[in-house]
């Protein structure tokens, strides 16, 4: 018998294993009752999904801002500014 | 066109045309389709008056699933406690979001996507925490290699060593090797439970099933 077999033979008899009762009813009413879990309102929705793409939007136009200022006060940059009456 | 088949059937099973075992094989038939159309029924109506806000039609749908969840997060965890904190999640985590059923497919279905959702989101944090139980495959070792001694092992003995077996593998290959071979799910069923596609599911059972087999060939080595 190769492992193969033997996790399938193990895994038809682990189907038929007794699973414990549980009764959750309680906790999950409480739970739900006590206002800790509420369902996001529609307002709340809105507020999540323009913030969303605030900052989707946010990160990319940070990295162009960056890229543009490093670019603007790269060494070489400073070289042309200082002799700029030259040309 | 219900009712007009209906008297057919009756003329039919009183006078005695159709012999006693078809009448019995076709009342039984009608009998667990009706069982297994009634429950739809009545989770569809607790869906409305939950929807309502009626807590008691929620106490129903959880009375009549928790049975159903539990059986499947019992592969994700063994410890009682957090095999019952689990159940919780599921039955909260669908009341949130009760709103986005539509009612396409069985509520039962449906609730069987989340409880296998909340259980990988376990596996991924108990992954992350590193906690994973000592598992030796001494363990895998000691079953003898034959059928007869395989089906003598107790039900939740052999659970338990898969279990423990898959421990070792990352969350996504366990996941789809609980679900194909340990829960019995086809390609399709795997696919409607884990969101993915069918592609996707076979390819991942191919990768997951050749870890699988190095893992086991490891035998006797300190694993992972």
């Amino acid at each position: 018998m190769n492992w193969e077999e033997k996790f399938m033979l193990l895994a038809a008899r682990a189907r038929t294993e007794e699973v414990p009762q549980v009764n959750v009813v309680p906790e999950v009413l409480t739970l739900l009752s006590s206002g800790q879990a509420e369902p996001l309102t529609v307002a709340e929705n809105l507020w999540m999904w323009l913030a969303a793409g605030a900052s989707a939007v946010a990160v990319p136009a940070a990295v162009v801002a960056i890229s543009v200022y490093n670019a603007s006060m790269g060494p070489l940059r400073e070289i042309v500014n200082s002799i700029s009456w030259a040309m | 066109m219900n009712g007009l088949m209906q008297s057919i059937w009756g003329l039919l099973t009183t006078s005695g045309v159709l012999p006693n075992a078809l009448v019995r094989g076709v009342a039984d038939a009608l009998d667990a389709d009706a069982s297994r159309t009634e429950p739809a029924a009545a989770d569809g109506e607790d869906i409305r008056q939950t929807r309502q806000g009626d807590s008691d039609a929620y106490r129903r749908l959880i009375e009549r699933h928790q049975a159903h969840v539990a059986k499947i997060l019992w592969r994700f965890s063994r410890d009682r406690a957090i095999h019952e904190e689990l159940v919780q999640d599921v039955f909260v985590e669908a009341y949130l979001s009760l709103n986005s059923f539509r009612g396409n497919a069985p509520f039962s279905h449906w609730l069987a996507r989340i409880a296998t959702r909340v259980g990988y989101r376990c596996w991924k944090e108990k992954a992350r925490q590193k906690d994973a139980e000592p598992f030796s495959l001494a363990e895998w070792d000691q079953i003898a290699d034959e059928k007869e001694a395989i089906e003598r092992i107790d039900a939740d003995q052999a659970a338990g060593l898969l279990h423990g077996l898959l421990e070792k593998l990352p969350p996504r290959d366990r996941l789809v090797l609980m679900l194909r071979y340990i829960e019995g799910c086809d390609v399709a069923e795997t696919a409607r439970r884990t969101g993915w596609t069918r592609t996707m599911v076979k390819v991942q059972s191919l990768r997951a099933r050749d870890k699988l087999k190095k893992l086991v060939e490891r035998s006797g080595m300190e694993l992972i």
